[in-house]
């Protein structure tokens, strides 16, 4: 009897420390966004005190901001939030090297140093949010090369934004990010849709093709993609005559390909990954498909796709956000392949824009920096935002960059490769 | 006793009219996409016809060649072997390692010092890669059924189907693990170069009959015929045909069951094993998961023609290629949704005929 009694206290014991555990989950996710609305007061509250000081310029009492101060001595530090460990390990590791090289050509201001600080957010949200939770209550970080996955950012966003920390993404591509009117939020990098309208003004411009057909894979990606050349091609007087899906995975496309062969295209813009498309690139001939120009998105593009289909990808297009070859590119590969031995571009593509991203942001503080006369360092929190977003001709690797309003700066637009004796070659412009 | 009987007649007569009528309405509807496609608004020309027709007769074949294994299994041992798709992807890998092993053996000739044996000999390549893939395929196919069946015989109905979905798992992860999970491609010889073939003029455009496509039509209609050659005539068909009738009176007739069913297993690998070749060389992917596929599209097919039915099992491969590559272009439907068709197909004739095309009303004991 006694053990019955003891076995059901301890039950009831467990069960309300499971209900107490899954109680306080939600009452601790106001505590970390707590946390960030306090943190702006951190950071002001030197910027307030140190203002009245003898030698600090004027702008930083009537910053919204205030201003970050640095005493001679101290770096200026740029935060990159980014995955380091897992899975997407690769693309962090790539992002940060890339953006390391832009630290060490970035030189100094009035003697200032500058300082890449790189905290791992998983590429998650919950990461996203628990790095820049971080980043705000350090005085000394005044941009971020950052983050890396739209999920991290879209959770980051809102944090600097209270906090007045300006971002300059090499990465994320999700098109809806600059749609949430964020002061501080600005990319590099093209977004999908930027990259289907692109490939269909290629298409209708350069290449004179009028009637072009779609296929796409089914995926958010592949599928999206197609759907945005799809509507800007036909925006520009173009005729779709086929718009066609394929069961990824497969290993023979000829009768979905013959189907598409019958409404006689000049071309075919296809959305998704290498595996199907190297597979309808080796059928295309014999599905009556032989002349047809294959162009791929920057799914396709790489060494394993030209591998896989030899011959056959001869005169194919592909897209890429490798920027065209440049003076400036070939110093960055190698100072790259020096500090890391392994060759630029091999562990992600975004390497270029990562250098092009804190660089950007490094001549933009620069330009916003007041040397105070007590020979402090002031950098005006909101005077620094409003310069990352009317960065203008800013000479990077990918080419001139320039912000518009919603925070998008990839003017330049993807590069377009052509297969050539098994490589890919920059395609004409 | 007599209203009985009546009744139960009637209940057959009310079906059976619902299924002709349903059978009309569906037999006009596809005459009428017939006659809307090809003669009212014809949207594909001849050549387009004919490229679909030999998508779906090579796809066809390559089904009925594996859908002949699940129905020579379910026909001994009335159990479906789910792991028959992997045995197909193991046949496919020794198919694959023989050219790669070949491409690097030189065989240098004057007029070209770089040729390697694949190219210098491709006719012997390929009988190689069929008698090195078949026979790995067999011998997995012997194995699977020592390790995996056997032990199991006298088990409930459920448990070696449970011991074959396990089988197919392990036999996946373990290529995985041996070959990687990246796809691989089918290194041909020069004169079987995938999409090269012989250019057919028809209706205005020219139609390229590749090489592959008929090496892999030929090569299976020629296993076919023997197959059925060594089930209808031979003594070891004779006596699989005894075991399949009833296992107790073959062996009290003297048949060794256990010897036959091993015959059966190595017979129905080395027909998978073909089939992997085949489908390495034509199609030019071979990676682990390659068999998945393929394997439920075929033991679809051999459902459609009747389980258990070597012709059926045949013409049920053909019927489903013929129905993936022809069938979204004669209803006039999107290609991805060839799979629905396909299955879709499946439960019409699993309601109307529940023994598939040419199955036959099985006994009690049968079943």
């Amino acid at each position: 009897m006694f053990k019955r009694i003891s076995t059901l206290v301890s039950l009831l014991a467990l069960a309300s420390m499971m209900l107490a555990a899954c109680g306080s989950a939600p009452t601790e996710a106001p505590a970390a966004t707590e946390a960030a609305t306090e943190a702006p007061a951190a950071t002001e509250a030197p910027a307030a005190t140190e203002a009245p000081v003898a030698g600090a310029p004027e702008v930083c009492a009537t910053d919204e901001y205030g201003c970050a101060v640095f005493k001679p001595g101290e770096s200026i530090k740029i935060g990159m939030g980014a995955p380091m460990t897992g899975d997407y390990a690769a693309f962090g590791i790539d992002i940060s090297q890339g953006a390391m090289i832009a630290i060490q050509d970035a030189g100094d201001v009035n003697g200032f140093k500058f300082e890449l600080v790189t905290e791992d957010d998983g590429g998650s949200p919950e990461g996203g949010a628990a790095v820049a939770n971080k980043f705000v209550t350090d005085p000394a970080i005044v941009a971020i090369a950052g983050h890396i996955f739209s999920g991290a950012t879209n959770a980051a966003m809102p944090i600097y934004e209270k906090a007045g920390v300006p971002m300059m993404s090499p990465s994320a591509t999700n098109p809806d990010l600059t749609k949430q009117s964020s002061k501080v939020f600005n990319r590099l990098v093209f977004t999908d849709a930027d990259q289907g309208r692109f490939a269909a003004e290629y298409l209708f411009n350069k290449l004179a093709i009028t009637k072009l057909a779609v296929i796409h894979d089914g995926s958010s990606y592949g599928q999206g993609l197609a759907q945005v050349t799809n509507d800007e091609f036909i925006k520009l007087g173009g005729e779709v005559v086929d718009f066609t899906a394929i069961t990824p995975g497969e290993s023979d496309y000829s009768a979905t390909l013959a189907d598409v062969a019958s409404k006689q295209p000049q071309a075919i813009y296809f959305g998704g990954y290498n595996a199907e498309a190297a597979v309808i690139v080796n059928q295309m001939k014999q599905s009556g498909l032989d002349g047809v120009i294959f162009f791929g998105d920057d799914g396709t593009f790489g060494q394993d796709f030209l591998d896989r289909t030899a011959a056959n990808s001869e005169g194919t297009y592909s897209t890429s956000l490798v920027p065209p070859a440049s003076e400036a590119r070939s110093k960055f590969d190698a100072a790259y392949e020096a500090a890391y031995q392994t060759p630029a571009g091999k562990l992600s593509p975004y390497t270029w824009t990562a250098y092009d991203s804190a660089a950007s942001l490094i001549a933009t503080i620069k330009s916003v920096a007041i040397l105070g006369e007590d020979g402090n360092l002031y950098i005006p929190r909101s005077a620094l935002v409003a310069a990352v977003r009317s960065i203008k001709d800013y000479p990077g690797l990918s080419g001139q960059v320039t912000c518009q309003e919603n925070g998008e700066c990839a003017s330049s637009g993807p590069t377009f490769y052509i297969a050539k004796d098994g490589a890919w070659v920059e395609a004409e412009k | 006793m007599a209203t009985e009987s009546k009744v139960h007649k009637k209940n057959i007569s009310t079906y059976k009219i619902v299924q002709i009528v349903l059978g009309v309405l569906f037999g006009g509807y596809l005459a009428w996409r017939l006659y809307q496609i090809l003669i009212a608004n014809p949207v594909y020309g001849a050549d387009t016809w004919l490229r679909f027709a030999i998508a779906g007769i090579i796809l066809g074949s390559v089904y009925a060649l594996v859908a002949i294994g699940y129905t020579l299994v379910y026909g001994i041992l009335h159990m479906i072997n789910f792991a028959h798709g992997d045995i197909m992807m193991i046949g496919a890998f020794g198919g694959y390692f023989v050219f790669e092993g070949l491409k690097n053996i030189p065989a240098p000739t004057s007029a070209d010092p770089g040729l390697n044996f694949l190219n210098a000999h491709p006719v012997i390549s390929v009988i190689l890669a069929f008698v090195v893939g078949i026979s790995i395929a067999a011998l997995s196919g012997y194995f699977l059924e020592r390790i995996a069946y056997r032990p199991l015989r006298n088990a409930p109905r459920l448990v070696p189907l449970i011991s074959a979905i396990g089988a197919s798992i392990f036999l996946e992860n373990a290529a995985m693990l041996m070959f990687g999970a990246q796809r691989r491609d089918f290194t041909n010889p020069t004169v079987l170069t995938r999409g090269e073939g012989w250019d057919l003029p028809v209706g205005g455009g020219t139609v390229i009959l590749t090489y592959t496509s008929v090496l892999t039509f030929v090569l299976s209609i020629i296993i076919l015929v023997a197959l059925y050659l060594l089930v209808q005539r031979t003594r070891m068909g004779r006596a699989m045909r005894a075991v399949a009738e009833n296992k107790n009176v073959a062996a009290l007739m003297g048949i060794n069951v256990d010897g036959i069913i091993s015959q059966t297993f190595i017979l129905s690998g080395a027909l998978a094993g073909a089939a992997g070749v085949m489908w390495g060389i034509h199609l030019g992917l071979v990676y682990y998961f390659l068999g998945f596929i393929p394997g439920i599209k075929a033991f679809t097919a051999a459902v459609l023609g009747g389980i258990g039915n070597l012709p059926g099992a045949m013409l049920g491969g053909l019927f489903l290629g013929a129905v993936e590559a022809l069938g979204p272009a004669i209803l006039g439907i999107d290609f991805q949704l060839k799979d629905v068709l396909a299955f879709g197909i499946l439960i019409l004739v699993l309601i109307f005929r529940p023994t598939g095309i040419l199955g036959e009303v099985l006994s009690e004991e049968k079943v």
